[in-house]
């Protein structure tokens, strides 16, 4: 394989990154080829001993995904990671699927009952001194600000959750790098 | 599957190395992909995903260094957390070494003993 070939499968798996991004990892390979260069090695060898271009480009691209959604926690940063460690093929979808669903499915049902225990709060405070409470209106207003307390407990609890399960996933799928995959396929140990 | 073992080893102790060899003197990624290339078999594009890594997670930092041919080279260097990961992984290395050395020169009548104390 030549340095420009090298760079192009390269660059064609990084796209979907900001292009500062991909820059940055695009001069790191370069520079590196300037290095064998001077190293005395030819494009053809120091390409065979860089790896498969493909797969180091997922590998980046899942590592761009995990740094993201360290630095800013955030809904589409969790969705980024996702989608480039699905990428990665680190984590067997069909295998997890049966696990990951019923967590998802909990962590909604939880989520919206949370919000459910919440209007059924505000519906308390605001309703209930005026319709015949048990306990007089006073009670009414404290149980409605419980109740909604309760509400918020539950939908916090659920993010907190979620953040932790995202961060078990990135985690996960970073044991999973096959980063000395290439060097022995080429049976260079 | 040996080649399973061997890669899996690898990986392991490969953040380990880097950290090493930083600890010895700054680097850049060529280098330090060169050396680890020869030592244990890494394939040294490699290197490239996991300084991103170890720079996501704080242990290194990077600053430029102009060349006198060429553009100016990315060096990489430890961080004080980095340090601290250092001499971390480094005594855990150490004690896992020495526990899977002792099961390693345990005699086998020895290993046939413990299991039958295991078993009754």
């Amino acid at each position: 394989m030549t340095r420009a070939e090298f760079i192009s499968r390269l660059k064609r798996g990084l796209v979907g990154l900001s292009a500062p991004a991909a820059d940055e990892i695009v001069q790191d390979y370069e520079a590196h080829f300037d290095a064998g260069a001077a190293d005395g090695r030819s494009e053809a060898e120091v390409a065979e001993a860089l790896g498969d271009p493909d797969r180091l480009a997922r590998e980046l691209r899942a590592e761009a995904g995990a740094r993201a959604w360290n630095q800013q926690p955030g809904a589409s940063s969790a969705a980024g990671a996702i989608f480039a460690i699905i990428g990665l093929g680190a984590i067997d979808i069909l295998i997890l699927l049966p696990i990951v669903l019923p967590v998802f499915g909990s962590l909604i049902a939880v989520l919206v009952s949370g919000i459910g225990v919440f209007l059924a709060g505000g519906f308390t405070l605001v309703a209930g001194p005026f319709l015949d409470f048990p306990g007089g209106p006073a009670t009414a207003l404290l149980a409605g600000v419980g109740i909604m307390g309760l509400g918020v407990f539950m939908t916090a609890l659920c993010a907190v959750f979620v953040k932790w399960l995202i961060d078990a996933t990135v985690w996960y799928a970073r044991l999973h790098y096959r980063v000395l995959k290439p060097a022995l396929d080429q049976g260079r140990i | 599957m040996p080649e399973h073992i061997d890669t899996q080893l690898k990986k392991g102790v490969l953040t380990l190395c880097v950290l090493t060899l930083l600890n010895r003197r700054d680097g850049y990624a060529y280098d330090i992909a060169a050396d680890l290339s020869k030592a244990i078999g890494m394939g040294e594009g490699t290197i490239y995903p996991l300084m991103r890594r170890m720079q996501t997670d704080g242990l290194v930092e990077t600053y430029l260094v102009e060349s006198a041919a060429g553009p100016s080279r990315k060096y990489y260097r430890l961080t004080a957390a980095g340090r601290r990961a250092l001499e971390a992984q480094t005594a855990e290395w150490r004690t896992f070494a020495d526990a899977v050395e002792a099961v390693l020169a345990e005699p086998a009548a020895a290993t046939a003993e413990t299991k039958g104390e295991l078993t009754q």
